[in-house]
């Protein structure tokens, strides 16, 4: 590790930032395997056969068969749902329409199954095999927690062994059709000049890992569609990128500027506790500097808390070019990159926050309008989709702003595992607008899904605590899947709906 | 489920600068952890406990953690309003967060009417004597000017931790049973709980509750 002033009182630290915690919107840790820690696992492996009883036919690595299961299914399929796009549908008909689809999904599935029986052994994905990826795929980390609010509710009952639906899990046991989804995301990219709408459609359902930092840096409109002016651009970019960095990185001691610093060097050495990559200083210190720099050029919101969430998806996913494939992407050590490598993970980094803030930098100026709207509009669209949820809350005078207010700050980061949010931006940066107005349809879904445990719990204790720990350490791809679908089926419900009512403050 | 049986329901907000320890000692006190670090808090945390005001009584406290820092004030002053105890913490490391807070006093008082709530200041992380940059006289004196209780805590050691809540509580109970304080219809800060099952607290609680539009 790179030693600067205060490189060891933070090392100190970092023993304690690997305990297991969970507090309302803690990140939940998570790229590959290396959570929970390897101590913990005795422990999780001798309560996991009880949750395995529930469950039918669920044997101990129920993960690994689900996954098996699991295959391609929206691959072929996602071209259903973007031909819907093109069609005015009757609320009755998105429902007809996406059952069609389900079920086609099914049966596509079925048949897939034997013939990827034999194929399980070429898992080739990072993290998948080793055990601790295993455990990781049931609610456990919260069993020794006794006090409230601390997901006390993650094992009484909210959790049901995942179904057998047929959502495509992207990293998954089917080689040659992944290979032939990878030549033809190469192709599109090969293309002189690439449609970006052909591009979002292939993406919208999920990027295989390999293709996933070029295919980000172009849906994000950082690199260009013309495939011979994107070497230029990425140079220019990175240059300018540095060029900022020279002239503004020396500012953040000066008056003006220091209080800034200040917060964002205090929030980068304690967000992502658990994952170790990020008590690497070396990390900690690209972090601060993509975030001071963003701020300052940004005054209008500065540096808000929760924007440092935002950088991870994309660092996480430009450094996994660079790694040996079989090295978890979050045990990295950084120091073994050379420092032009980090140069260019770092300004891409940067590029690619900065676009995705350009959409939604009214969530962190001035009283936070763009959250504030989101919120209410949430409330509307359950409103209307969910009534006995939303009249439960209502009754036991839960308010939306209460436990959606960091759902809208942190994308969701801090409800769901990084590698489903990474999942997620697939799709985001495949929506216009992704990140603001298609993540609203995905709140709604998120907190329907939730309805029935919700409505389990009798008063508003009982609901707020639920939903700042909502059980989700759990998720996978499928999770993710099944959540775009409902909210895909939930914005063309409300496509039409006049903007002003729905978004009505 | 069943509910654990308590006379009031007490909501507290805890307030003061970023990276004071504000989650620390509502973690400590809810569930008796420590950790090192954690992700700031945005928008507001909700936590809960129970608690022994006097042999036999027993409150529920439910506690809003917010975030410290400035961008999110138009969103935690809102639930300054059903607030019926307010604990303005700093950092005895950190003389800024000191300084603060008059300003913090100020604008909960400001959003509290006109309803009445009791506050506490405290001085938190008192385990860093070694940094410290605020005296225990500063503290204290800030509080008996303005006529409030005063306490240095720590969550790594648990120092008043217990005895500060307990203080709020029992504070907020006296003036419920004083008259200075009053159940209100519509204001969350205080309601009754759930006590002896011959009673009818629980129906006319749910009716309370239910806020139409």
């Amino acid at each position: 590790m790179a030693s600067l002033s205060s490189g060891s009182s933070r090392d100190s630290k970092a023993g304690f930032w690997k305990k297991n915690s969970s507090v309302p919107g803690s990140i939940k840790p998570v790229y590959g395997a290396q959570y929970p820690p390897p101590q913990s696992n005795i422990s999780i492996s001798a309560k996991q056969p009880k949750k395995d009883e529930k469950g039918k036919n669920i044997k101990h690595d129920a993960f690994h068969e689900f996954e098996n299961k699991t295959s391609d299914a929206w691959d072929d399929g996602d071209d259903d749902l973007i031909q819907m796009a093109n069609l005015k549908l009757s609320l009755k008909d998105v429902h007809t329409s996406a059952k069609v689809v389900l079920d086609n999904h099914s049966k596509k599935a079925n048949s897939l199954q034997k013939q990827q029986e034999g194929e399980t052994a070429n898992h080739t994905i990072k993290g998948l095999n080793s055990p601790q990826s295993q455990s990781q795929s049931f609610p456990h980390h919260h069993h020794h927690h006794g006090g409230p609010g601390l997901g006390v509710r993650l094992n009484s009952g909210g959790y049901q062994p995942p179904k057998m639906t047929s959502i495509r899990y992207v990293t998954n046991a089917a080689p040659d059709r992944e290979a032939a989804r990878i030549d033809k995301f190469k192709a599109v990219f090969a293309e002189p000049s690439l449609d970006l709408n052909d591009l979002r459609k292939l993406c919208w359902s999920g990027i295989p890992k390999s293709v996933r930092p070029t295919a980000w840096k172009i849906l994000s409109g950082y690199l260009p569609t013309a495939a011979d002016r994107r070497q230029e651009t990425l140079e220019r970019k990175r240059k300018e990128y540095f060029g900022y960095i020279e002239q503004y990185y020396d500012t953040r001691y000066q008056d003006l500027h220091e209080e800034t610093f200040r917060q964002i060097h205090i929030d980068i050495p304690r967000m992502n506790p658990l994952i170790p990559i990020f008590q690497q200083l070396i990390v900690q210190e690209i972090f601060e500097r993509i975030l001071y720099i963003w701020a300052i050029r940004h005054p209008a919101s500065g540096y808000v808390q929760g924007i440092n969430d935002l950088v991870t998806p994309f660092f996480v996913v430009f450094l996994s070019e660079y790694i040996e494939n079989d090295i978890e992407v979050e045990n990295c050590d950084l120091t073994e990159l050379s420092q032009e490598t980090r140069d260019l993970i770092e300004a891409d980094s940067f590029w690619c926050m900065s676009k995705l803030l350009d959409g939604i930098q009214d969530n962190y100026t001035f009283a936070q309008p763009g959250i504030q709207m989101k919120v209410n509009a949430l409330r509307e669209l359950i409103k209307r989709i969910d009534v006995p949820l939303f009249n439960h809350l209502e009754r036991q005078g839960v308010e939306f702003l209460q436990f959606s207010f960091r759902w809208m700050n942190n994308l969701l980061m801090r409800e769901i595992p990084l590698r489903c949010t990474i999942r997620l931006w697939d799709t985001y940066q495949s929506e216009i607008n992704g990140f603001a107005d298609f993540h609203l349809y995905v709140c709604a879904a998120f907190l329907k899904r939730f309805s029935e445990e919700s409505l389990r719990e009798h008063d508003f204790q009982g609901i707020l605590m639920l939903l700042q720990n909502l059980p989700t350490l759990h998720w996978r791809d499928k999770e993710i899947s099944e959540l775009l679908a409902e909210a895909y089926k939930l914005k063309y419900m409300f496509a039409d709906a006049p903007r002003h009512l729905l978004l009505k403050s | 489920m069943c509910d654990p049986i308590f006379e009031y329901q007490f909501r507290l907000i805890l307030i003061g600068d970023s990276t004071v320890g504000k989650s620390s000692l509502l973690r400590y006190f809810t569930d008796g952890k420590f950790d090192e670090a954690c992700d700031p808090t945005v928008g507001v945390d909700f936590y809960a406990r129970l608690m022994e005001v006097k042999p036999g009584v027993r409150v529920k406290l439910q506690l809003w953690d917010t975030a410290g820092q400035e961008r999110f004030r138009s969103i935690t002053r809102s639930y300054y309003r059903n607030s019926v105890g307010v604990m303005i913490v700093y950092d005895i490391s950190k003389r800024s967060s000191f300084e603060n807070l008059k300003e913090w006093y100020e604008e909960a008082r400001e959003h509290i009417e006109p309803h009445k709530a009791i506050f506490v200041i405290l001085g938190h992380k008192a385990d860093n004597e070694e940094n410290r940059q605020v005296t225990s006289r500063e503290g204290r004196r800030f509080a008996e000017m303005h006529g409030l209780k005063f306490f240095e805590t720590s969550a790594k050691t648990g120092q008043n931790v217990e005895e500060a809540f307990a203080s709020i509580a029992k504070d907020t109970y006296q003036h419920l049973q004083d008259g200075h304080i009053k159940i209100e219809e519509g204001w969350d800060g205080v309601k009754a709980g759930f006590s002896r099952p011959k009673e009818t607290v629980q129906l006319a609680e749910a009716e309370g509750e239910s806020r139409c539009c």
